[in-house]
């Protein structure tokens, strides 16, 4: 993509905000992703969670769902204390990014997109811990927001997004290969212009640039290379985007792979096939806590379960 | 594609206070340790229920007790056999896991027809190792003649069916099958490639037994097993978890050269070949994982 390209992209991704449907928390949340973890205050993020009714409910829900281990909590306190302040965060984060589309602009199905969103967080949480990567709370986020710029291309170009969409679905090919012929850029670029129009934390911008090729970056970091992983993994995982793609992943064969391998060694000692069907066995669990909290009446539009 | 671990839909889950018993988590270990066989965690209940029916068999009333059976009595390697068999329990269906035919259909015959027909080659060859009653070879050869006029346009191709029983083999060879055994083959299907048998069972016709060559062959048959050379695809499900991990190795190398460079070996879907070879690199698609044989120039697909 030209520079000057990139800079058009950039501008418009500035008019997100005034068009966008974001809730007033999602400022002051962002303020709190820029913080480092630690200095996070618990009745700033309780107060944030409550501020919004639906929000609220939505975070209840997903304490007390069985992904998270069937809590029964019934106040948002409760439920801040039982997940934990990084878990709060990111689900936070989730159920705003989730409001920035209105309604009718929606390409994706939201279902399938919060399916994979959701598969990827947990996936790259689960793979992390396995290889010992120090931050798994750090990862889930990457996982959950790798996407985000699905939500720009859906809200500034969403016809022709549209069409790659409908391409890709009709070609079963990969979605960012069908943007790039349409578009002539893909959710990788809009994704970044959005992680940078909102500040945030650097890592989290190349999660959403490079996810799909880490080798672009000079030196990708064990993050990216770990959602990268974990995309494919969800998309081999009938937790891709709405539509059949046909693929066939060599995950150890892939470069991101190697680069892992070198941080984290135990990585190579990894059963991946039982890996996948740990997965497997959850899936019922994800797509389940997906559709209690984004489904039918979970905010402030209405969803047909797909 | 045939037999796959047990029929879901028919076990009744154990009761969840039993099934949180830390002894199934060592069961389950056991097993995955010596059969390679896996169960999730929120799939353990059916692994409880199969334990149950052995349970009462050998009069064992806590898992733990169970557990013991398996680990320290006299006889553990029988039970262990025996619960094997209860896990993998024998009776299985046509198009049992679509996820494979899809790979096949969708990359991995379009991946081995591009690298063949480059040297000239129109024909693929596939093997059913432990085809059991043959509702597996039976499957591919469905497969296979549905996409003769389409993917598999110009092309030909042979079906090898083999299994140590020759029990299996003669009831494979004969092709007649029931409700159950049938219960994913759909009407057309059912018309095209069967002709009744009696009241309550078809058999395969002369078209479907055509693709299938049936013989006995031992996995452990080193002999036997170096001659068979110049597969595409390898279907080897629920059988390798009955062999020790040297002669597991053993036959997976077999597989290895019987392979042509870029071709596929499936598993059971709840099987793996953690730590017992690393020649093969493992390969996911949409719902299903197989094994893949190096192509020639060793890249990446």
């Amino acid at each position: 993509m030209s520079a000057q390209k990139l800079d058009q992209l950039r501008m418009q991704v500035k008019t997100l905000d005034s068009i966008s449907t974001a809730p007033v928390i999602l400022q002051p949340l962002l303020e709190i992703l820029r913080m480092p973890a630690e200095t996070v205050s618990f009745e700033k993020v309780v107060e944030l969670v409550s501020y919004d009714g639906a929000i609220a409910a939505q975070c209840l829900r997903m304490a007390n769902s069985p992904l998270f281990g069937y809590r029964e909590v019934e106040s948002v306190r409760a439920a801040v204390m039982a997940l934990g302040l990084q878990r709060v965060r990111s689900m936070l984060f989730g159920l705003c990014m989730d409001r920035v589309l209105p309604k009718d602009k929606w390409v994706l199905e939201p279902l399938a997109f919060w399916r994979h969103s959701l598969g990827c967080a947990l996936v790259t949480q689960r793979m992390a811990r396995k290889i010992g990567y120090p931050e798994p709370e750090r990862a889930y986020l990457a996982g959950l927001l790798h996407d985000l710029g699905f939500l720009v291309n859906s809200l500034l170009f969403t016809e022709d997004f549209r069409k790659s969409l409908n391409r890709a679905s009709e070609t079963h090919r990969a979605l960012h290969l069908c943007e790039e012929e349409i578009l002539g850029f893909t959710h990788v670029e809009s994704g970044l212009m959005l992680a940078e129009h909102w500040r945030l934390p650097q890592e989290m911008c190349d999660v959403a640039y490079a996810h799909h090729t880490p080798e672009i970056l000079s030196s990708p970091s064990p993050l990216t290379c770990l959602v990268h992983l974990s995309d494919l993994l969800c998309r081999v995982r009938y937790l891709g985007y709405g539509y059949d793609e046909f693929l066939g992943v060599e995950l150890g064969g892939e470069s991101a792979w190697k680069t892992l391998v070198t941080t984290y060694p135990s990585l190579a000692e990894m059963d991946l096939a039982r890996f996948t069907m740990d997965i497997d066995g959850a899936m019922d669990q994800i797509v389940a806590t997906v559709d209690t909290i984004f489904g039918t009446g979970s905010s402030a539009r209405t969803v047909t379960a797909v | 594609m045939a037999s796959e671990s047990a029929k879901p839909m028919l076990e009744t889950p154990a009761q969840p206070s039993a099934v949180s018993d830390p002894a199934y988590l060592k069961i389950r270990d056991l097993i995955y340790r010596i059969s390679g066989i896996y169960q999730p965690e929120e799939k353990l209940y059916l692994l409880a229920s199969r334990c149950g029916r052995r349970m009462g068999a050998v009069g064992a009333q806590t898992p733990s007790d169970y557990l013991e059976h398996l680990t320290t009595r006299g006889n553990r390697d029988a039970e262990l056999r025996l619960l094997l068999n209860e896990i993998t329990i024998g009776e299985t269906y046509m198009f049992r896991s679509s996820p494979q035919l899809e790979a096949l259909r969708t990359v991995i015959l379009p991946q081995i027809m591009q690298a063949k027909s480059s040297m000239g080659f129109k024909r693929l060859r596939f093997w059913s190792a432990g085809c059991s009653t043959g509702e597996e070879p039976y499957t591919l050869a469905m497969f296979l003649l549905e996409e003769s006029q389409k993917l598999l346009a110009g092309w030909t191709f042979d079906i090898l069916a083999t299994d140590l029983n020759d029990d299996s083999v003669a009831s494979a060879k004969a092709g007649i099958y029931g409700d159950y055994a049938l219960r994913n083959v759909s009407e057309t299907l059912r018309r095209k490639y069967f002709k009744v048998h009696d009241e309550k069972r078809l058999q395969a016709g002369d078209l479907l037994k055509a693709q299938i060559r049936f013989d006995r062959v031992n996995l452990s048959d080193n002999s036997k097993m170096v001659f068979l050379k110049g597969m595409d695809v390898v279907f080897c499900c629920n059988v390798l978890i009955y062999f020790d991990l040297a002669s597991k190795r053993r036959v997976v190398q077999h597989f290895h050269s019987n392979l042509l460079p870029g071709g596929y070996l499936f598993l059971g879907h709840a099987e793996s070949l953690f730590q017992v070879d690393d020649t093969f690199r493992l390969v996911h698609f949409p719902g299903t994982t197989s094994y893949c044989k190096a192509p020639v120039d060793g890249g990446k697909r």
